[in-house]
């Protein structure tokens, strides 16, 4: 039984390799989306406990992801991650309902300290 | 002064009309003075002839009826020789002359187109004591008159004792006398040549009168106008028509000046409105010059900044990559081996490039960040508490010349605050731990309108000329490599422009730079 299951959405390669190889030793379940249309697809298939999104992709914005994830599955954390942070974007992250916000470059330690956060907040 | 004389000219064309009509007047003047005058000497000699004829008459009437033609003959040669008489007849009834005052003429019938034939025979005869007069020609150039009157029958008679004349006939005879008009002839003639010289005498007096007026009152002061005038139009405008008359011409004269006083002033407006335009232009030209180069700088700013947030952006997904297998890696080795240290500068690195990355994008954000109202000295005092306790500043001497009026600004407090920092720390890294810093705050008027400009001073190295234009570029640094990244001005210039704000530099190498930042001044 793993700790959580974790959807890492990000057009970069890097950045879904970064994640998985930060949260697979932990004991969390993380599978990863190129984009955002495929990530709800995803979404659809299986539950998951947490996502990460980024805001900047191709075909939909985080912001849209973040909107439908809140709209449909209200019980799963979103957590935003950029690579071009503006308080703009930031608020209204915050305001449609994700947990936190993390910018790149991120380190391990950095977004399993930000998984565990949201995990225990959600168990409350 | 040239005054025009010829006939063309007002004066001469006045004098020939008023010369024509003057003679032509005294001409008709002339005429019937002369007439008349000669009429009435006309009468005055046919009354004096006629009293001559009577005389005749009444001197041969004896003789007459005495039947004496000797006497008679004789009496009327006494007559005839009087002054003016040329001759004296007295002819009968059919106008055979009875007897004359010269001898050779008795006897002879006279024509009957002479006087007094003519009288009876072209038309009825007008009984009358009043004669019948004619003037003739004669021909010692001089004119005759010639004055006849009928003798009649009356009862002493025809009861003479001769008998010669019956009771039935009325008319005996004429007195006829030719009388010499050569006195009044002589008299007409003077009196012509004197009415003739007092006429031109007269024409002339007024013709001189009537030119010495127009002359003085037009001639002269036209001339003057038109002299003037040519003046003004070869462009002396200053000059001034010296009429001081109050008639027509010397309010010509006063509208003249006053016009040409305004054609002066008017042309030295023009002049200076020419001058001061192309000043005018000039300035104008220097500020569009100067508008165009901020333009494009700021338009050179902000395209570098977009291209700084993509590059921020594209850098920041590789830099997680290199942090996160960075720190992977890391927990492999034990601490102090060779390959933590390798692996520790690694990490190292991909930070620092992150730190890059945040100050390029805050250079780049098109912020529109929460502002509200910010106390510049306040803000001034807490930037130099973050800084004033570093080593750097220990040897710099800090001068604050600080308005203690300022009005507030609108802004973001932490963003000034970052601004304010970023030249601070520049400051102490061009005096290199010594010197004097000075900030000074004051209020200017820009373009018009009230800012708060906060200058920062130091005594440092300054800037050379060619550094001064890329001064905001980002990237553009002046520092050791790895000491500044070259965006703090970049991104202090950004902030103050998003506040509606500008940044401008005084440096030379080797005395020092000042940095003067302006914000608009919150008039609410």
């Amino acid at each position: 039984m793993s700790k959580g299951k974790i959807l890492v959405i990000d057009d970069e390669d890097i950045v879904l390799v970064s994640c998985k190889r930060a949260l697979l030793p932990e004991g969390f379940e993380v599978k990863t989306a190129q984009n955002g249309i495929e990530g709800l697809r995803m979404l659809e298939e299986e539950r998951f406990d947490l996502v990460f999104t980024d805001l900047k992709m191709p075909d939909i914005d985080g912001i849209e992801v973040l909107r439908i994830i809140k709209q449909r599955w209200p019980g799963t954390g979103v957590i935003i991650i950029t690579g071009y942070q503006t308080v703009d974007s930031a608020v209204a992250a915050i305001k449609l309902g994700a947990y936190d916000y993390i910018e790149k470059p991120f380190t391990p330690d950095g977004i399993i300290n930000a998984v565990n956060k949201a995990l225990e907040d959600r168990k409350k | 002064m040239l005054v025009k004389k010829s006939l063309h000219s007002l004066t001469g064309k006045l004098i020939i009309t008023i010369g024509a009509l003057m003679v032509v007047v005294s001409a008709v003047f002339w005429y019937f003075l002369v007439q008349r005058q000669e009429k009435e000497l006309l009468g005055n000699s046919v009354k004096y002839g006629s009293s001559f004829l009577n005389h005749v008459k009444e001197s041969t009437r004896h003789e007459m009826l005495a039947f004496q033609p000797l006497l008679v003959q004789q009496t009327l040669e006494m007559l005839g020789s009087g002054e003016g008489v040329i001759n004296a007849r007295i002819l009968d009834a059919k106008g055979r002359i009875a007897y004359s005052s010269i001898k050779e003429k008795k006897g002879v019938l006279l024509d009957k187109n002479e006087m007094p034939c003519i009288s009876c025979h072209s038309k009825p005869l007008e009984r009358g004591e009043m004669p019948s007069w004619v003037v003739n020609r004669g021909k010692e150039g001089y004119r005759i008159l010639t004055i006849v009157r009928p003798i009649h029958n009356e009862p002493a008679c025809y009861t003479s004792a001769c008998h010669i004349h019956p009771k039935e006939q009325k008319i005996l005879g004429f007195i006829k006398a030719d009388l010499s008009l050569s006195v009044l002839d002589e008299t007409v003639k003077k009196q012509k040549i004197a009415i003739t010289a007092f006429v031109i005498g007269f024409i002339c007096l007024l013709s001189v009168v009537l030119c010495t007026i127009l002359w003085k009152l037009v001639s002269v002061p036209l001339s003057m106008l038109t002299h003037g005038m040519e003046r003004v139009a070869a462009g002396e405008l200053n000059y001034v028509v010296e009429i001081k008359t109050k008639d027509e011409i010397g309010e010509l004269a006063k509208a003249f000046n006053a016009m040409t006083a305004e054609l002066s002033i008017a042309k030295e407006e023009l002049i200076e409105w020419g001058n001061t335009l192309e000043k005018k232009v000039e300035e104008k030209t220097g500020e569009i010059k100067k508008g165009q180069a901020q333009l494009v700088h700021s338009e050179k700013l902000a395209s570098l900044g977009r291209m700084a947030a993509g590059v921020a952006h594209e850098i920041n997904s590789p830099l997680t990559g290199i942090v996160t297998f960075g720190h992977l890696l890391q927990k492999k080795f034990s601490e102090g081996s060779e390959e933590r240290q390798d692996i520790d500068v690694i990490i190292e690195q991909a930070n620092r490039c992150s730190n890059i990355i945040k100050g390029l994008l805050g250079f780049a954000r098109a912020t529109s960040v929460e502002k509200g109202i910010v106390n510049l000295n306040d803000v001034i005092n807490s930037s130099l508490n973050m800084v004033s306790h570093k080593a750097d500043f220990f040897n710099i001497k800090i001068v604050l010349n600080l308005d203690e009026t300022m009005q507030p600004i609108i802004a973001n407090a932490s963003q000034i605050q970052q601004v304010f920092l970023n030249m601070i720390i520049n400051a102490a890294d061009a005096m290199e731990g010594k010197g004097i810093f000075t900030i000074t705050t004051q209020k200017v008027i820009d373009n018009g309108k009230p800012f708060a400009e906060v200058i920062f001073t130091d005594t440092g190295q300054g800037i050379s000329e060619e550094s001064l234009p890329k001064l905001f570029e980002p990237f553009f640094t002046t520092k050791p490599v790895g000491k500044g990244t070259g965006l703090g001005l970049a991104v202090s210039h950004g902030i103050i422009q998003d506040h509606g704000g500008k940044i401008l530099v005084r440096s030379k190498l080797g005395e020092g730079a000042s940095f003067f930042v302006r914000l608009p001044i919150y008039e609410g």
